[in-house]
């Protein structure tokens, strides 16, 4: 049974607390619903099975029925309610972003939903943001507060297996606090309907360890290096681009995802396309019919060459 | 103005209404204070909100639990008719003073505002 | 008199068949159009219903087929889009609710002892909007533009911004449309209950079915007017721009969320409700003996219908709402469970104690219980925050609502198919096919359901077109996929044996299930007045007491059974005793619900193709019709030919003071109060919650002028409010004059108002707040209008002999709305005007 709950977005399978607790929520309340489904089954057969009825005086006939829906009607449902609370209401209060006991603070990573992609930024980095897309780094064993919001329609943010799920909404900004025991990766997916491309609004989220992080960090302080060979394609991509996408120290474009770190990441296309080589030339020629609908125009005005050594240059950007 | 008889039918209403005001005035009353002066974190359950809040939830309860007391004596010496509208109503009174009372606990140990 | 009906002597059945049938038959035809009697109208919901229910049915297996396999390619993401949005539009909104209307407007008439609704010409309005509605709706699927925004159309998605094509607004206008029928059938349900039983159905007689619906009633009443002005709002910001639901200009896309769930979770209980009440019409009558704890399923029916309207944040627990707040909704959404577990254990308690037989409408009674629990035990869980951040938005929900609206919805109401089937058809349903029928129906629901549930927890969001193999989703879509096209092979069998029935069944005895419950007392196959004479009844189980009353009642031994003055009669009874006072009469046939419906339908396929002038002119034809309409009233001729009643029976009700038109103009205003509070909460929500809402300095509307036009309207009130006084003492002495000069005052309060509207210069398309403020006075306006108008239609009437000392009930009538009228207005000045000058500006 527990190779049927893993996953690795399922809720089953919880790699943070917040999450736990709502897994051992979960199968409590999954015994005791099983347990009020039977007997209730159980009973209405028993009631069905006519025949040898005993008659009754009207006056037992009342108290028998008061006994049933005073007990069934009433004392099952209310203190099953009030139990469920008493067990219920804690946990939620525990997911709080409430302020940290010994004056820490929690880390910061905002995220941004777009029509069809995740825009990431770290605030707080040391020497200045960093901003990445479609994939969320976050150091393991310590509270992460994520600061959503959306920059079109509402999307709503969700790593099952580390907590909850919290709407990014226009407008205003929410918190969820959410924390992974280990480091691994977890898979993420916009749960809120957003249009077209829900299907293909993935993050890739990676838990390491602080230090891991710190440099992973660190590594994006800098422009990714730019090797001469590929100037043809840093220029094509300056003037087709550019105006969209942003590379450190290239082109500053806001309406598509960031590509500064774009040859380090694990998918395209939102978790659309695996990353390997001549995944990108494909994507670029291809993406309207991989993730038809999203919102970048096709490229068929330019020749293979161009795109293949587009496709190159970007698959080098790694810091 | 007259009192309303205990045996009138619009006692099936009035229980729930004025659970509904109440849910209504707790609810809106939350939102427009945390919009307006909402407490710092810091101070956890214990604010003004909540003890207003409290207040008023115990208010309400006491209010509909009394008029259930007055329902289920008036439907105890009445025939027919009036005793099933009383019953019903004091019964509907009962389960809104305690579905306020059961609404209302959080206010004890939840924060308001976050 | 009553003694004297009792014993009057038995007359031929047949003749008075044939007299009734002069009066009430229906016409053949192409006036078969004009037809108003409840019965065939009731038959038309139900059969409309069912047909979109088969398309409904064909678009869920069109997602089950795309998501049957990973990476599927079957259908495209904005053609599965559309799918799974019209998918639960059509259910929800064009089977689910006009289903079960249909009905209530079949059986009420028939179990409280009435002949028919006391608003034929409403009902007939009502099925006409229906149509007309959905066909609109669902031809946008054939055009391929149908809506694609999810079945509650969240904004900014469904914006015009998002979603430029004419999808958003075929939902919008579409199910608006649709929902004049849900509120008229609602507003006459309500009144048809309370005051047109028979002769001693007393509150506490009354059958339990017709508790339900008058819950359901009250509720469609209440509930379904803030979705009607959320998609009003949406409309005008897509189509003229009134930014409601914008941030940046000052609107908030929650507020829609809010509008939309006020209405979307007590609907959830829209449809739950008279489902229940067939299930609680259906036990007593298998168990052979009285439902026990009659009171308790009052008692729950009630509590259902008030806590239901407390839970509806418990959709929006994601959106970042203050902790404590989603507390009291997640207890508030426990509770519901109270109610449901007593009407439950009531059910059960009356099996224990009587003797159940298991003929197939039980077999979908059992069905229901079982799917119905579970999904009951789902949605606790669901109501529990923590657990709710988890699932919400997840496959877990889909399950989890299927299991409450398919359990809570469908099989009850397959099993009330079985069971009156033969009160319509004169024929039993086989038992062989209608049970491979349920078997197969219940074993494919809960494969595809109850799988899904795993799928959720295993991290599925729902309305997502694909998936990969790597998730993990594989097997349990494909057995969802398989378990759902087994049920709808359970539904064909189904439907297929209720088609075989009309030929094949064998011929049904009356009362063929030894019911108690007075529909059983009409003839099969049903007659248009249903009633030869209108019993008394002194229990609730008439026809347990008496089982000789179909021969009685159809031998015209009982109250009522005179006919040759042409009139269609029924009682009008005290809503609590059951006492008659007095006669009402009905309107007969008539176009003009089927042209007021026509038009409409006309405005509504202009507003979706952009032809505001022709829409305007349509609206003011429609506006016409309706007037026409309400001019054949009363004592109007073709309302009631003459005013002679039989000796000892009490006057027609247009010669009192006191007819069901009151009841109806009062509910009415409850759905339009309940509009209202809508507009002020979404007022005083974007105040204080927008983002970005702006308060002007001083607000622009002239406090003056407004306390000046309120003057006109109060002093209008107090004048009507005399005259009507005056008709309670018989006195019509200046009535017209004073009806005329109502009417001007109403008319200077327009005015008033109108040079308020035009001195504020609003921008309505630029700001969130001038947007609010322009609806408020366009809704006060349009309400001083239809004031001022009838009021106008009074004092004509006058003239006509139609109002008058000896058929004085109009104006009481029309009084109602001017009161309204009254304190909406001077809420509207203080909130609007005063409020802001206290608390707004820099604020």
């Amino acid at each position: 049974m527990l190779a049927g709950c893993s996953g690795d977005r399922s809720i089953l399978d919880p790699a943070g607390q917040a999450a736990r607790e709502v897994v051992w929520l979960w199968w409590g309340m999954l015994a005791f619903s099983t347990l009020v489904l039977v007997v209730i089954t159980a009973l209405w057969l028993y009631a069905f099975r006519g025949g040898r009825r005993v008659a009754r005086s009207s006056r037992d006939e009342q108290r028998i029925a008061r006994r049933w829906i005073i007990g069934g009607g009433l004392l099952l449902p209310g203190l099953s309610i009030a139990v469920l609370l008493v067990f219920g209401v804690p946990v939620g209060q525990r997911m709080l972003p409430l302020p940290l006991v010994d004056g820490q603070q929690a880390e910061r990573i905002e995220v941004i939903g777009h029509q069809w992609w995740w825009e990431v930024r770290y605030p707080d980095a040391e020497g200045g943001e960093v901003v990445t897309s479609n994939q969320l780094m976050m150091p393991v064993g310590e509270p992460v507060d994520f600061h959503v919001t959306g920059a079109d329609v509402i999307h709503a943010f969700w790593i099952p297996r580390l907590g909850g799920k919290i709407d990014m909404i226009p407008g205003r900004t929410n918190v969820i606090r959410l924390e992974a025991d280990a480091s691994g990766m977890f898979g993420a997916q916009c749960a809120e309907f957003c249009g077209a491309q829900h299907a293909h609004m993935q993050l890739h989220v990676e838990a390491m360890a602080r230090d891991d992080f710190d440099a992973w960090l660190a590594a994006r302080q800098s422009p990714p290096e730019q090797s001469g060979s590929h100037d043809a394609a840093r220029e094509a991509f300056v003037e087709h681009c550019a105006s969209c996408h942003r590379v450190a120290g290239v082109s500053d474009g806001q309406q598509g995802p960031d590509l500064s770190d774009i040859g380090d990441r694990v998918s395209l296309g939102a978790g659309r396309l695996a990353m390997e080589e001549g995944a990108i030339a494909h994507w670029l020629r291809h993406h309207q019919q991989l993730k038809p609908g999203n919102r970048m125009p096709s490229h068929d005005h330019l020749d293979a060459e161009t795109l293949d050594a587009l496709g190159d240059w970007l698959e080098a950007l790694s810091p | 103005m007259r009192r309303l008889a205990l045996t009138h039918p619009l006692h099936l209403v009035i229980g729930l209404t004025l659970w509904s005001l109440w849910f209504v005035t707790i609810y809106g009353g939350l939102s427009v204070a945390c919009a307006v002066a909402p407490p710092a974190p810091e101070q956890g359950a214990l604010t003004t909100i909540n003890v207003a809040l409290g207040l008023l939830t115990a208010a309400t309860a006491a209010l509909l639990g009394w008029l259930a007391w007055a329902c289920l004596q008036a439907a105890r010496d009445k025939p027919g008719r009036s005793r099933f509208v009383a019953a019903v109503s004091a019964g509907l009174y009962l389960y809104s003073a305690v579905a306020t009372l059961f609404v209302g606990i959080p206010v004890i140990g939840v924060p308001p505002c976050l | 008199m009553s003694e004297t009906a009792q014993t009057a002597t038995p007359r031929d059945p047949q003749r008075l068949h044939e007299d009734m049938h002069e009066v009430w038959g229906n016409p053949r035809g192409l006036k078969a159009l004009t037809i108003v009697n409840h019965t065939t109208l009731g038959l038309r919901f139900m059969v409309t219903g069912m047909v979109f229910f088969l398309i409904g049915g064909i678009l869920a297996m069109l997602v089950r087929t795309q998501l049957a396999f990973p990476d599927q390619e079957f259908m495209a993401p904005e053609i599965y889009n559309q799918v799974f949005t019209m998918h639960g539009t059509v259910m929800m909104f064009l089977f689910a609710i006009p289903m079960l209307e249909g009905l209530a407007i079949y059986m009420i008439p028939k179990m409280i002892g009435a002949r028919d609704l006391v608003c034929p010409r409403l009902t007939s309005l009502g099925y006409w909007c229906y149509l007309f509605g959905g066909i609109i709706l669902t031809s946008s699927l054939f055009l391929e533009m149908a809506p694609d925004s999810g079945w509650f159309m969240y904004t900014p998605l469904s914006s015009g911004e998002f979603s430029p094509g004419p999808g958003s607004d075929f939902w919008l206008l579409g199910i608006t449309f649709v929902e004049i029928s849900a509120l008229s059938a609602g507003v006459e349900l309500v009144v048809s209950i309370l005051r047109t039983r028979t002769r001693g159905m007393s509150l506490d007689k009354m059958p339990l079915f017709a508790w339900y619906i008058l819950a359901m009633a009250l509720m469609i009443v209440v509930g379904f007017p803030p979705l009607i002005l959320a998609s009003i709002m949406l409309e005008l910001e897509r189509a003229v721009g009134m930014p409601f639901f914008e941030v940046a200009a000052g609107g908030d896309p929650i507020l829609w969320q809010h509008l939309f769930w006020l209405f979307g979770h007590p609907e959830v209980y829209i449809i739950f409700l008279p489902a229940a009440g067939i299930v609680s019409t259906l036990i007593p009558v298998f168990a052979g003996r009285p439902i026990v704890g009659y009171r308790w399923v009052v008692l729950a029916i009630i509590v259902t219908g008030f806590i239901s309207f407390g839970l509806w944040v418990h959709h929006m627990f994601t959106v970042g709402i203050p902790q404590l707040a989603q507390a009291f909704f997640s207890a508030a959404s426990m509770l519901v469970a109270v109610p449901t577990a007593i009407q439950v254990f009531v059910w059960l308690a009356t099996l224990w104690l009587g003797r159940p037989v298991m003929k197939l409408p039980m077999l979908w009674i059992l069905g229901f219980l079982i799917i119905f629990v579970c999904g009951g035990l789902t949605g606790v869980m669901l109501a529990l925050v923590p657990f709710n951040w988890q699932v919400h938005d997840t496959h877990f929900v889909v399950a989890h609502m299927h299991y409450v609206l398919v359990g809570g919805m469908l099989f009850p109401l397959m099993a009330g198919l079985y069971y009156w089937l033969p009160l319509y058809s004169g024929r039993m349903p086989s038992e062989r096919l209608g049970r491979w029928g349920f078997w197969l129906t219940f074993l494919g629901f809960n494969a595809t359901f109850l799988i899904m549930h795993w799928t959720g927890l295993l991290g599925m969001p729902r309305r997502i077109y694909t998936y990969e193999t790597v998730m993990g989703w594989d097997i349990f879509n494909l057995l969802s996929s398989i378990g759902g096209f087994v049920m709808s092979a359970g539904i064909a069998m189904v439907l297929l044996d209720i088609a075989l029935h009309f030929r094949f069944g064998r011929p049904a005895p009356q009362n063929p299930w030894n019911a108690d419950t007075l529909e059983w007392t009409t003839s099969m196959p049903p007659s248009a007045y249903n009633f030869a004479s209108l019993p008394r009844v002194d229990s609730r189980h008439p026809l347990w007491d008496d089982p000789e009353l179909p021969r009685t009642i159809a031998e015209g031994q009982h109250d009522l059974a005179v006919i040759d003055h042409g009139r269609r009669e029924l009682w009008g009874s005290d809503p609590l005793t059951g006492k008659v006072r007095e006669i009402v009469h009905l309107p007969g046939n008539s176009w003009w619900p089927l042209f007021a419906s026509l038009a409409l339908a006309v405005v509504c396929v202009c507003l979706l193709v952009r032809l505001y002038p022709l829409a305007g002119l349509a609206t003011l034809a429609a506006v016409g019709f309706l007037l026409r309409w309400s001019w054949e009233n009363g004592a109007h001729p073709r309302a009631a030919p003459d005013a002679q009643v039989q000796p000892g029976d009490p006057p027609l009700h247009s010669r009192t003071m006191d007819g069901p038109g009151l009841w109806a103009m009062s509910i009415a205003l409850l759905a339009n109060g309940s509009f209202f509070l809508s507009y002020l909460f979404g007022w005083f929500y974007l105040w204080t919650v927008s983002p970005e809402w702006r308060m002007p300095d001083a607000s622009p509307l002239s406090l003056p002028l407004m306390i000046l036009a309120g003057a006109a309207l109060t002093a209008g009130t107090l004048w009507l409010e005399k005259l009507v006084r005056g008709l309670r003492r018989q006195d019509d002495s200046g009535l017209a004059p004073g009806l005329f000069a109502v009417s001007a005052l109403g008319g200077v309060q327009l005015v008033l108002l109108g040079v308020v509207t035009w001195q504020a210069g609003l921008a309505a398309t630029e700001t969130a707040h001038d947007a609010v403020l322009m609806l408020g006075l366009v809704y006060v306006l349009l309400h001083g209008a239809l004031g001022a108008i009838l009021t106008l239609l009074q004092g004509l009437r006058v003239g006509y002999g139609y109002v008058s000392a000896t058929a004085p009930f109009e104006p009481a009538v029309v009084a109602r709305l001017w009161r309204y009228n009254l304190v909406v207005f001077w809420v509207v000045v203080f909130a609007m005007a005063v409020m802001p000058i206290w608390w707004g500006g820099g604020a």
